[in-house]
């Protein structure tokens, strides 16, 4: 499937999206909602870009837009720009103290007129739905969007704190904007209104998750796992290899 | 003076129920049992006539009388006067106020007589309870005839050659719909009605629903036929409990009779049909976000580069087709595509539904031929502006539509006119303004009620629409600056090119078409600092002319905070600071000495 972008040729793998054949060939297209390994939302808007088919030219949102042989695509139109613009402008007047979404600003020459932002406002979610994705795909579904229109949030059910959260952590992980407060204090994590055990490494002593995370993933497993960290982990598997190679 | 086979027909559709139309239901029901009468006469219960703002309606047939705002305690007299002696009470027919005269039939009434009813022919005709009813009027004969007559392909053939568009808004080729579905194999594929009607004013869809429910039922039985489904949802608003019950009650009697079921009529053709009650959201009438619901998922669109006859519930090819479009489908079987092409214009056939609202005489649901003009619609069948004050504009297609000015009064009532000149046809619904309507509120009015409805899911529209509410409000407060009218029209731009869903895209049609045939109005709200029709409060002032005012007094008396002094027969003056801008004064004053004027301003630098 060959795709044209800015007039280049690229090669297309079928049943792709615009987004992700555009990331493989490192063509910049902004967005904010997107992330690998999760299915394209079509939330933040940003992504926004020119596709023609046969005389007509229309706007389509490139991480759910399914490509097809022989597309043309603009990324950098004058329309797109603007669009962008006021998008950025739109999440500008709804998050105005975002260091994130003010370095977006930036880059783009968007000001929000001082008489519609309202400084005071505290907000960082721009609502992009990749933290309920991402503990959706950890198979915990603690939190999701709740509400409509402006009172739209993510939360937990009755935002009490939730059963079904293990404290991983996945959801702070993957928020563009540091949205979502986790905070680690005297080996107890506090996020979703809930406070975890954090558990330390068996080998440096640091802590690195909740015991209900570790249990949830034995729980899958259905076998006992021993308790080291991420780098602990990647050191020991190095020294297994050395070892191995060792005799070559 | 009897007569047989005598029908009393009580309208109880919404309207008329919420008159207490039941109480004369069984009234005549009572009073006829115990009237000495030779053969008593058929009373029916019947669904909406359309003219819900005279109800209660009461029809007696073969005499044609019909008889409006009737009360329970008038069924003594129709009973001892028009059944048994066949007198006509001239105080319960149709006034026509501007013709001056009652009228003895509705038949003969303007807002009757221009209208051509297709979807909308049994509808206060029929008990729309009792399935025999419906069967004789040709119920079910559609169905005989697709089932037993006509392969599958031939019924897609007729629909797509009588250019049936789609009377949800949009106006795409019906036929086309369910030949694209027809031609994908992957089973079970399923027969949808969006019966979630949510634009502030309609209620055309309703009134099918609750005073014909058969006709969509054996809509979607066809379709099921013709793209070889055998599954359908009728997705019902959630307020609408009348019509759910009605429908249920319709799908239990189709059962009964063989309609719905397993091997319908003996064909060997099975079709099952279910009924969900509606999320609550206005959203939910958007194509996929109902077919989200349905699933029993959160009522959010996804993008549609994939359509939902290929993918739709389930992720399985699915028809979904508006209330009023499945009510054409039986009339469409029966007498063929080429009747139907007949009626109205050439690239849009048959008949439109609207609902008839606002500042117009004769307020109701009216079925016209589809090119029929906007003024036929307003003055003939409308009867005009209430009080003959003058006409500003129409809003046609909910808050998703646009205003149209007086200039294009003359405009044919079709999906593509109306698309041209920025509204849209939407599912019909008509609310007509006169110069007491303030364009830039109405324009805030809608974009509060979509930024309340808005699902949130993207951007543009979440935030967007409610950014363009926040400065329409400043507008009105008279903290408007030129820059505003920019920062509308760029935002509406974006909103219109980069939202997810038709909800987003045609969100800002409103502030759109009010900019472009009122900018006048926005104008005198930022520069002038004045709401020419006296309804931003903070941009309107009332005073009265000296010359013209003849000190009757009526102003004062009306003032609930007591702000008018004068003597009488000598000119009154408005004390401005106890005024509290209501605009009694200036509806009361018999001589139009009340001038409506804007912001004080200079009072306020004082």
């Amino acid at each position: 499937m060959k795709v044209i972008i800015n007039s280049k040729e690229y090669q297309g793998l079928p049943g792709e999206t615009l987004m992700e054949l555009a990331k493989r060939n490192n063509v910049d297209i902004p967005n904010l909602c997107h992330k690998d390994g999760i299915e394209g939302q079509g939330r933040c808007r940003l992504c926004m870009v020119e596709v023609r088919e046969g005389k007509k030219t229309k706007i389509v949102s490139s991480c759910v837009y399914p490509i097809r042989d022989g597309l043309e695509v603009v990324t950098n139109s004058e329309k797109i720009i603007a669009i962008r613009k006021n998008i950025i402008l739109l999440l500008l007047l709804k998050t105005p103290n975002n260091d994130y979404i003010k370095s977006l600003a930036e880059e783009y020459g968007v000001k929000a007129p001082d008489r519609y932002v309202d400084y005071k406002v505290k907000e960082n979610c721009i609502l992009c739905g990749l933290c309920v994705k991402a503990c959706e795909k950890m198979g915990t579904s603690a939190i999701s969007l709740i509400n409509r229109g402006t009172t739209k949030k993510v939360s937990t059910p009755y935002d009490d704190p939730s059963k079904d959260c293990i404290g991983c952590g996945a959801c702070a992980e993957v928020c563009p904007t540091n949205a979502i407060t986790m905070t680690d204090k005297n080996r107890i994590r506090t996020i979703w209104n809930k406070e975890f055990k954090l558990v330390k490494c068996s080998v440096c002593g640091k802590t690195f998750t909740t015991d209900e995370a570790l249990q949830f993933i034995e729980s899958k497993l259905g076998k006992k796992e021993e308790r080291i960290c991420d780098s602990c982990r990647k050191k020991i598997i190095s020294e297994k290899f050395k070892e191995s190679f060792k005799y070559f | 003076m009897i007569k047989e086979n005598r029908k009393i027909l009580v309208c109880c559709g919404t309207g008329c129920l919420a008159n207490n139309s039941y109480d004369v239901y069984t009234q005549f029901l009572e009073k006829l049992k115990n009237t000495n009468i030779e053969v008593i006469p058929q009373v029916k219960a019947t669904g909406c006539n359309g003219l819900c703002e005279k109800g209660p309606v009461v029809k007696i047939l073969p005499d044609e009388i019909s008889y409006f705002k009737v009360k329970a305690k008038d069924v003594d007299e129709i009973v001892l006067k028009t059944i048994l002696k066949g007198e006509i009470i001239d105080r319960l027919l149709y006034f026509d106020l501007n013709d001056k005269k009652r009228i003895v039939s509705h038949k003969d009434a303007n807002f009757y007589k221009h209208q051509h009813k297709i979807a909308l022919r049994n509808i206060g005709e029929i008990d729309p309870k009792d399935i025999d009813d419906y069967k004789k009027r040709d119920g079910y004969k559609a169905l005989h005839k697709a089932l037993f007559e006509m392969t599958p392909d031939e019924v897609i053939s007729q629909i797509e050659d009588s250019h049936l568009r789609g009377r949800g808004g949009a106006g795409f080729p019906t036929g086309n719909k369910w030949r694209t579905c027809s031609n994908y194999n992957n089973n079970p594929k399923y027969v949808v009605c969006n019966g979630d009607e949510g634009d502030p004013g309609a209620f055309m869809d309703r009134s099918i629903m609750e005073g014909d429910p058969n006709t969509v039922i054996e809509g979607m039985i066809i379709c099921g036929y013709a793209i070889n489904s055998n599954n359908g949802f009728l997705y019902i608003r959630d307020e609408y409990q009348l019509a759910r019950k009605n429908m249920q009650i319709a799908i239990d009697s189709a059962k009964e009779h063989g309609f719905l079921g397993k091997n319908i009529l003996g064909s060997g053709f099975d079709f099952e049909l279910e009924i969900v009650r509606g999320g609550g959201a206005f959203v939910c009438g958007e194509s996929s976000a109902l077919m989200a619901s349905i699933e029993g998922n959160v009522g959010e669109p996804r993008a549609k580069y994939i359509r939902s006859v290929e993918k739709g519930l389930w992720d399985k090819p699915t028809v979904l087709n508006n209330v009023e479009t499945w009510a054409n489908i039986p009339p469409i079987i029966i007498n063929g595509a080429e009747w139907f092409k007949e009626i109205g214009t050439a690239k849009n056939s048959g008949t439109k539904v609207f609902s008839l609202v606002g500042k117009v005489k004769n307020t109701g649901l009216v079925e016209i031929p589809m090119g029929t003009t906007l003024r036929e619609l307003v003055f003939d069948i409308g009867g005009g502006i209430i009080k003959n004050r003058p006409f500003k504009a129409v809003q046609t297609g909910g808050p998703s539509g646009g205003c149209i000015p007086a200039e294009h009064l003359d405009i044919s009532l079709d999906f593509d006119s109306l698309g041209n000149i920025g509204s849209m046809m939407g599912s019909g619904g008509v609310i007509v303004l006169d110069d007491t309507t303030c364009m830039v509120d109405l324009a805030r009015y809608y974009m509060e009620f979509l930024s309340e409805e808005s699902c949130g899911k993207c951007t543009t529209c979440r935030e967007g629409i409610n950014t363009m509410l926040n400065i329409l409000n400043n507008i009105i407060l008279g903290k408007g600056k030129l820059e505003d009218i920019e920062l509308l029209e760029s935002l509406s731009e974006t909103i219109r090119e980069a939202s997810l869903c038709g909800l987003g895209k045609t969100a800002p049609n409103p502030v759109m078409t009010t900019l472009k045939y009122f900018k006048n109005e926005y104008m005198d709200h930022i520069i002038n600092k004045k709401c020419p029709a006296g309804v931003c409060k903070n941009l309107t002032s009332y005073s009265i002319d000296k010359e013209e005012c003849i000190g009757c007094g009526a102003c004062a008396k009306k003032c609930p905070t007591s702000a008018i002094i004068g003597e009488p027969k000598k000119p009154h003056i408005i004390e401005q600071d106890k005024c509290i801008k209501c605009g009694s004064c200036f509806s009361v004053c018999p001589t139009g000495a009340v001038k409506i004027g804007g912001a004080l301003i200079e009072s306020y630098n004082k």
